[in-house]
């Protein structure tokens, strides 16, 4: 059966206004190792000053970046991917857990075909993303379109008042 | 000090190698204000020595983030410096770290690596560099604009005012004779370091 006719059950949202939604929020770092499925948003996010945009190896190391950027006073948050949140499960319960600092992701969901549901997607990587963030008790929300950016602040702010992980999953890629 | 040559195999059962107390006493003497960032073998010590009163955190709880937490710490409070007191199992746990320190290039980081060869709380099992590999080359080879390596205490108390004198970020390799009595160290909850320094810095 093939699926390039069916309807999308996410849409794309504009990269940038994705962007200007993270720069609403007072946002100082973005802290990345890029994420396709959120390409057009870093590219937002690059063609201006702040957010300042900081490129790492791996997400054990954004992690640890976001934690000493708070420590600090700023306001940093982490644009990864669904396979870079698998390998930083120390990191996020060490870190974002453990010690409590506020660790905002956006996830992009690598892979995901688009006309189907996230349960309904064969790849492990986009329906054990969700489940994972279950298994360590990370809240979160999908932004499967335009009308859910307003779930951009409320996990930001979530992150912030519980002083620990919360994510905005991207359902899909940005335009 | 030497800032070329291998650093294989042969050093890590020498007996004129510096003690790791004797490290640590030198980087207190020298730390001047500075935020200390501590992991693995230089936790117990620079805790019993009474140098995590303040601008202080641990990060044990995490083995092989030291180096990016005190980059995230450098980066945020550029005007004060930076030492992170790391282990060489532990930053091989996050070696590109290396890269990305020196792609931001701190000006304030100071980045001094216990380097003992073995994974010393575990049982004092070898690294799988099996004292192949050279954190002064992997530094330099990242873009560190300077490294080097210590092998005594007396070289480390004559070049930590010219290293700190420098423009960051640098990387320097203590060679420390093995040591198995390293105290056993509960620790302190990160979360509690975190409020602590934040509150140091003003920030909470």
């Amino acid at each position: 059966m093939t699926t390039t006719n069916a309807a999308p059950v996410a849409v794309g949202i504009d990269g940038r206004v994705l962007a200007d939604a993270i720069r609403a929020l007072g946002v100082t770092h973005v802290i990345t190792v890029p994420d396709t499925m959120q390409k057009t948003a870093i590219e937002s996010l690059a063609s201006t000053a702040t957010p300042k945009l900081l490129y790492v190896c791996t997400e054990d190391e954004a992690m640890g970046i976001n934690a000493g950027l708070y420590i600090t006073g700023h306001k940093p948050m982490l644009l990864i991917q669904n396979n870079g949140l698998f390998a930083c499960i120390n990191t996020l319960k060490a870190i974002a857990l453990d010690a409590q600092v506020p660790t905002f992701m956006l996830i992009g969901q690598y892979g995901r075909d688009a006309t189907k549901t996230i349960e309904a997607n064969t790849r492990r990587q986009v329906h054990r993303l969700e489940p994972t963030l279950d298994a360590w008790g990370v809240p979160f929300e999908r932004l499967e379109g335009p009308a859910d950016l307003p779930k951009v602040r409320a996990m930001w702010e979530r992150a912030w008042e519980t002083k620990g992980p919360a994510a905005a999953i991207v359902g899909t890629a940005t335009t | 000090m030497g800032d070329e040559g291998p650093s294989r195999g042969h050093r890590w059962n020498g007996d004129d190698l510096m003690l790791k107390q004797e490290a640590i006493d030198l980087l207190a003497k020298h730390r001047n204000g500075a935020i200390s960032v501590t992991t693995m073998q230089s936790a117990a010590p620079w805790h019993l020595g009474g140098h995590t009163k303040s601008f202080h955190l641990e990060a044990s709880a995490c083995m092989g983030s030291a180096s990016s937490l005190g980059l995230g710490l450098a980066l945020g409070a550029s005007d004060r410096k930076v030492m992170v007191l790391d282990g060489d199992g532990s930053l091989m746990m996050q070696l590109g770290s290396l890269v990305t320190i020196a792609g931001q290039a701190p000006r304030n980081l100071y980045h001094f690596v216990f380097s003992n060869g073995h994974y010393e709380s575990s049982g004092n099992q070898p690294l799988p560099s099996n004292g192949r590999s050279d954190f002064v080359a992997l530094a330099k080879a990242a873009g560190y604009p300077a490294a080097l390596r210590c092998t005594t205490a007396d070289e480390l108390d004559r070049v930590l005012p010219e290293v700190f004198a420098k423009e960051g970020p640098v990387l320097v390799e203590l060679a420390i004779a093995r040591d198995d009595a390293t105290p056993r160290w509960a620790g302190v909850p990160m979360a509690e370091m975190v409020r602590k320094l934040r509150s140091d810095l003003g920030t909470a």
